[in-house]
């Protein structure tokens, strides 16, 4: 994309068409997109590029459904900051794109309206929870699209679809406007097909945003900063990402730390142990928070609403009509643990543990330029194949970690088993984007020579 | 029987815009205008902390003398109701940004002050019935959603309804001073729940009630007389007192029962991820100390050490800042203090409450004022006289010379005039005379009358008594 854009290959006119024809033709068989509105930015240097975004992003005059029934004819009253500040470079907009519902689950199987299908393999899945923007930069409708990432939702459906998934630092892209999960984990990011693509949007979305106060003002140049080398830098390997590691994702992942060698980078492996808690204390934190954020869709002002007898009732009505399986089985959890009976056991004792993680984690930062393993256990699983919630949990193991500590984490193609790809995953210390995304600028280029 | 009584009170912040979002605050707005997606609970709206509602935190904090934090933080009230649009309030449960304050009541007593946080109004509801449970329509209002409030509660340190009237009422001229609360309850701009307990003469104590819907300062003191009658009454049979929330129900004058402790809900509060730790640095809260003006306390010690009033006057005329700006004015025109205390705390005052008012610098100016106890003081008008020309100036507006003028109110005293009426009265009462010459000098008071009597009150009764006085001595 961004050699077209230097080169002015692609007008306006020709590349929104081509990826709306695209999609027409494309997308009955993917599904990748839930609606597929076209909202024109203005003039800038992306124009002409079109770009899709996750349905949980608001974009004014759209529908904003989050794969859900609640939301189902939601109509977005503004624009997320993210989405606008793409606008304002010139790119048009032309899908937003299936997810499971809330960006709860790993696979888009859990989206109300439909699954989408991995375009490498129809039979399997595109990962999740973005996986519809996955699949629409995968199978070539839009050259990128911005997911959203809690617990590896941008970068596990990467992973499985061969792409480039980058989740900034948290607080370095605005949140005004992405729909609620978990909002102390919850990050924008950019899907791309390649890492130059995933910096120019980086530094494009960028910025303190006076709407969201978690949000800061860093100075960085990616795309300037990643054509450096990475000669001598030293990576941390933690023992316990690949312990019991699928023996075809290992081999691939010793000959990715094999390709850093030869770039004069030292490997070393070490232990985290606080990591073996990160599951369990993200599906503590992130269901609790979601508890509350999804508290709002209560039949109300907007939004499914179910009649009901009593004011009890149309809540009652409205969410079970209204919420999925797994949002509710999230809603639940969330509430049993703030309760203030549990609320020491499990959400206090949580948010100890995640300081203990961010603490080991930091301290890895002190020796190491960045933690690399593998993104997801395995390829993308066949649609249907994960049936029970814990071992769809076990899929964010290797990317948890960043979204408690409010690390950047990028996936990044590391090769394939059969036809399916498997994501290598960097991370870096908060706010040193620049140096991770140069780490997998540098690996992109010899992994594709 | 004693009881132990502590208070919750929620005061509306006077800031231009909304707690976390720059909607304006506007009472008189038609429903459902200064909104928006932050305020409305729209899908991926966040809150933004309005910096004003910090200073105006920490400036009662100040006022309340209590400890304020650099480091304070936000959470989530978790409810589910139609007038909270985000299924949770946003408050500051578990690090508020003021604590360990108090106010000194007259008694003497310190009522302590435990906490002081930060949160947000919910909006308001009308129903088609009395209340939402059989309501087939109910209407929300949003413009009150998100308008900052700051919940102040005590330690449970008062024992009579009436120390709680006299805290709320201290706590609102203290707010009203610092320019940060209207103070109505009436409005529900300041709004006051009162926990109460009764321990009896064995020392046995009930459980705690909780009475909300107290919208005035007076019912502060009845819905607590009514609670702690009932729950004293409850004690001496032997019935179980049970801790639950009651509503105050002003039309008939009792408590009535909302809810019990087992239904209350279990608010799960947690901490607030989309907003950052509340850090204020020293400076901020130094700055802010050193323009508070001066509370009602200080002001009234100050009254009564310089201008020697009553302890009384002073409490009265330093509550109000208007008032004591007009008190100031009065002195400053000339007044002798002692006098205009007098005038105010007497007359002035007295003519605003038979209304019902709040007091109003510009219904009797301090030049009006001045003129009255000028004339008195002078004798050129009587006392009675001087206090018909201020009603009437209250009333209408009106140019005192002129009432006075017009209702031929200035009072005789030159002796040319008084003298030959004085003689006529003594000529005519020989055997008081005589009882005035035997030492009973007491009936100069008839004399006196008498003159006012046949001078239609026209006459200045000092300078009659003068003149009575010298004629029975023969001087004249």
């Amino acid at each position: 994309m961004i050699e077209k854009i230097k080169n002015h290959t692609i007008s306006y006119d020709e590349s929104v068409e081509n990826a709306i024809n695209k999609i027409k033709k494309i997308d009955p068989k993917i599904k990748a997109c839930i609606s597929t509105p076209v909202v024109n930015g203005k003039d800038g240097m992306l124009k002409g590029i079109p770009f899709a975004v996750k349905d949980n992003m608001e974009v004014v005059g759209t529908r904003t459904t989050c794969a859900s029934k609640i939301l189902e004819n939601y109509v977005s009253p503004y624009t997320a900051t993210a989405v606008q500040k793409i606008l304002d470079k010139g790119a048009t907009l032309v899908a937003k794109t299936n997810m499971d519902e809330f960006a709860m689950g790993a696979s888009t199987e859990y989206s109300a309206f439909f699954t989408t299908k991995n375009p490498l393999d129809p039979e399997r899945v595109p990962g999740g929870s973005s996986g519809g923007s996955a699949a629409a930069v995968a199978s070539g409708m839009v050259p990128f699209a911005l997911g959203s990432d809690t617990g590896g939702s941008i970068r596990q459906p990467a992973s499985f679809c061969g792409l480039v998934g980058y989740k900034p630092t948290y607080g370095l892209v605005s949140r005004y406007g992405l729909v609620a999960f978990a909002s102390s984990l919850d990050q924008i990011g950019p899907i791309t097909q390649n890492v130059r693509d995933a910096a120019l949007i980086g530094e494009i979305i960028f910025g303190r945003d006076p709407k969201d106060s978690t949000t800061v003002e860093k100075n960085l140049s990616l795309l300037k900063e990643i054509e450096n080398s990475i000669k001598n830098f030293k990576f941390a390997v933690p023992k316990e990402f690949v312990r019991d590691l699928n023996p075809d994702v290992k081999k691939i992942f010793e000959e990715s730390i094999d390709r850093f060698k030869k770039m004069d980078v030292k490997i070393e492996e070490v232990s985290i142990p606080s990591l073996k808690y990160s599951v369990a204390v993200y599906y503590i934190i992130a269901p609790a928070e979601a508890s509350s954020n999804l508290a709002r869709y209560d039949g109300i002002r907007y939004g499914l609403s179910v009649e009901g007898k009593s004011i009890d009732e149309v809540y009652m009505k409205t969410k079970d009509e209204g919420f999925g399986r797994e949002v509710k089985r999230r809603i639940m959890i969330g509430t049993f643990t703030l309760s203030a009976t549990y609320y020491d056991a499990y959400f206090d004792k949580a948010q100890r543990t995640r300081a203990k993680i961010v603490d080991e984690m930091n301290k890895i930062f002190n020796s190491y330029d960045a933690i690399i393993g593998p993104t997801t256990p395995n390829v993308a699983f066949k649609i249907g194949q994960l049936s029970s919630p814990l071992e769809y949990y076990l899929q964010d193991i290797y990317t948890i970690p960043a979204n408690l500590a409010g690390l950047p984490a990028v996936s990044l193609p590391m090769g394939k088993i059969g036809n399916m790809p498997v994501g290598l995953q960097i991370m870096c210390k908060r706010f040193e984007d620049d140096k991770m995304l140069r780490i997998a600028r540098n690996y992109e280029k010899v992994s594709q020579r | 029987m004693k009881s132990v009584i502590g208070l919750e009170i929620h005061a509306q912040l006077l800031t231009e815009t909304k707690a976390f979002c720059s909607c304006k605050i506007d009472v008189n707005a038609r429903p459902n205008t200064n909104i928006c997606p932050v305020c409305t609970g729209q899908p991926g709206a966040l809150p933004v902390l309005n910096e004003k509602v910090v200073e105006f935190a920490i400036r009662s904090g100040l006022a309340l003398n209590c400890k304020i934090h650099q480091r304070s933080s936000f959470d989530r009230k978790n409810y589910f109701y139609p007038d909270l649009p985000k299924g949770y309030q946003i408050t500051q449960y578990f690090h508020p940004i003021a604590t360990e304050g108090y106010i000194n009541l007259d008694n003497g007593k310190k009522v302590r002050i435990r906490r002081i946080h930060i949160e947000e109004d919910a909006g308001k509801m009308i129903h088609s019935t009395e209340n939402i449970t059989e309501s087939k329509e109910s209407l929300i209002d949003f413009n009150r959603c998100g308008v900052p409030l700051i919940e102040i509660v005590t330690e449970p340190d008062m024992e009579a309804p009436l120390e709680a009237k006299e805290f709320m009422e201290k706590l609102r001229d203290i707010l009203r001073t610092i320019d940060v609360c209207s103070g109505n309850m009436e409005e529900g701009a300041l709004r006051c729940d009162a926990n109460v307990s009764v321990i009896d003469d064995n020392g046995r104590s009930s459980s705690r009630v909780e009475v909300k819907n107290i919208n005035s300062f007076r019912y502060v003191q009845y819905a607590l007389e009514y609670e702690i009658d009932r729950i004293s009454q409850s004690l001496k049979e032997g019935k179980d007192v049970k801790h639950e929330t009651r509503g105050w129900d002003f039309v008939t004058r009792t408590t009535v029962s909302l809810r019990s402790k087992e239904e209350e809900n279990d608010y799960r509060y947690f901490p607030e991820p989309d907003l950052p730790v509340l850090e204020v640095s020293n400076d901020l809260i130094e700055k802010i100390k050193n323009t508070l003006p001066e509370l009602p306390d200080q002001k009234a010690e100050r009254y009564v050490k310089t201008f020697g009033i009553s302890d009384y006057n002073a409490k009265i005329l330093s509550r109000d800042r208007l008032l004591s700006t007009y008190f100031e004015s009065t002195i400053s025109a000339g007044v002798d203090p002692k006098d205009g205390a007098n005038w105010i705390v007497n007359d002035l005052l007295g003519l605003f409450n038979a209304d019902s008012a709040e007091f109003d610098p510009k219904k009797v100016p301090v030049d009006t004022l001045k003129i009255l106890v000028d004339y008195t003081n002078s004798s050129k008008i009587s006392r009675l006289s001087a206090k018909e020309v201020m009603s009437e100036v209250y009333k209408s507006g009106r140019n005192p010379d002129d009432i006075i003028k017009e209702r031929n109110l200035i009072q005789v005293s030159d002796e040319k005039s008084l003298i030959p009426v004085i003689k006529k009265v003594i000529e005519g009462n020989p055997a008081v005379v005589d009882q005035y010459r035997k030492g009973k000098t007491s009936v100069i008071g008839f004399f006196v009358g008498n003159v006012m009597k046949e001078t239609k009150g026209k006459a200045d009764p000092k300078a009659v008594g003068e003149l009575v006085k010298k004629a029975l001595d023969g001087k004249i």
